[in-house]
């Protein structure tokens, strides 16, 4: 410290050092921040069609069922946003057991949140956004499946985490051939 | 050249300001820091946390890079000039 450089190189190493104690202590302490968002989804059908072709990059989505969901989503996440919070990824996901594969999770809509205006959730008859089917080609055997809206809050400092809220049961039928 | 060897290699201090400008930067940002959380959480907003943490950073820079006078009040005291010594020789004359 007995020179001019001396203490501009000192004072700025522990400058950094303390600055990312800060961003620490800032990501550690996110989770602590009580949130009490609302949350409700119901569900009004679901119907499974096979024989249309759904992606034009998979050979076997023609022969397979899909399942089509009827659902309203009613959520309220304006208090999830605090200063750490970059957006929310809101998304429902359908798993179930099939035989072979004890778990199966399958993304069928999502949603970004960007800021608390965009945070009400009212979804009325809404269809899935991306198709739900089985990795085998019908859902013969699959068991306890359930319908669950998951937040994720996507920090500026901090890890991801997922934050399961609503879960309801749900069957998945197999498909009626076409009379 | 000679002008930037005078700012950065110059501004000495003595021992007891060194001792001093350590602690008092280390207070500083520690408490630049703690600055930093509190008006961060009062608004809620990052921005605001990490500006007033750079804010205090100059603040510390400025208390403690500059050779003020109260580093420079126990000027460290060398001792008198002694005569220089004779040059003798290394070799001693030996004659048997």
């Amino acid at each position: 410290m007995y020179n001019l450089l001396q203490r501009l190189s000192g004072v700025l190493s522990f400058a950094v050092s303390v600055l990312m104690a800060l961003t620490v202590l800032i990501a550690v302490t996110t989770p602590l921040i009580p949130s009490s968002p609302t949350h409700a989804v119901a569900l009004h059908g679901v119907k499974t069609t096979t024989g249309r072709p759904m992606d034009p990059f998979d050979k076997t989505s023609r022969a397979a069922e899909h399942a089509r969901l009827t659902f309203d989503v009613d959520a309220d996440l304006t208090s999830m946003f605090n200063w750490n919070t970059k957006l929310l990824f809101a998304y429902i996901a359908v798993e179930f057991e099939a035989p072979g594969f004890e778990t199966n999770k399958v993304v069928i809509w999502d949603r970004i949140i960007r800021n608390p205006r965009q945070a009400k959730l009212r979804l009325r008859r809404h269809h899935n956004k991306y198709s739900l089917r089985n990795f085998g080609l019908t859902f013969e055997g699959v068991e306890a499946a359930n319908l669950t809206l998951y937040i994720n809050p996507v920090p500026y400092l901090g890890l991801m985490y997922d934050r399961p809220m609503h879960s309801i049961p749900l069957t998945l039928p197999r498909a009626t051939p076409a009379a | 050249m000679d002008i930037l060897k005078n700012i950065f290699a110059g501004g000495r201090i003595d021992f007891a300001g060194q001792a001093a400008a350590s602690s008092l930067s280390t207070l500083l940002l520690a408490a630049a820091a703690a600055a930093a959380l509190a008006a961060g959480l009062a608004v809620q907003r990052l921005d605001v946390c990490f500006g007033v943490y750079a804010l205090g950073v100059v603040v510390a820079l400025a208390a403690v890079m500059p050779p003020w006078p109260m580093f420079r009040r126990h000027p460290p005291v060398w001792l008198a000039r002694c005569p220089a010594p004779q040059r003798r020789a290394t070799v001693e004359d030996v004659s048997d």
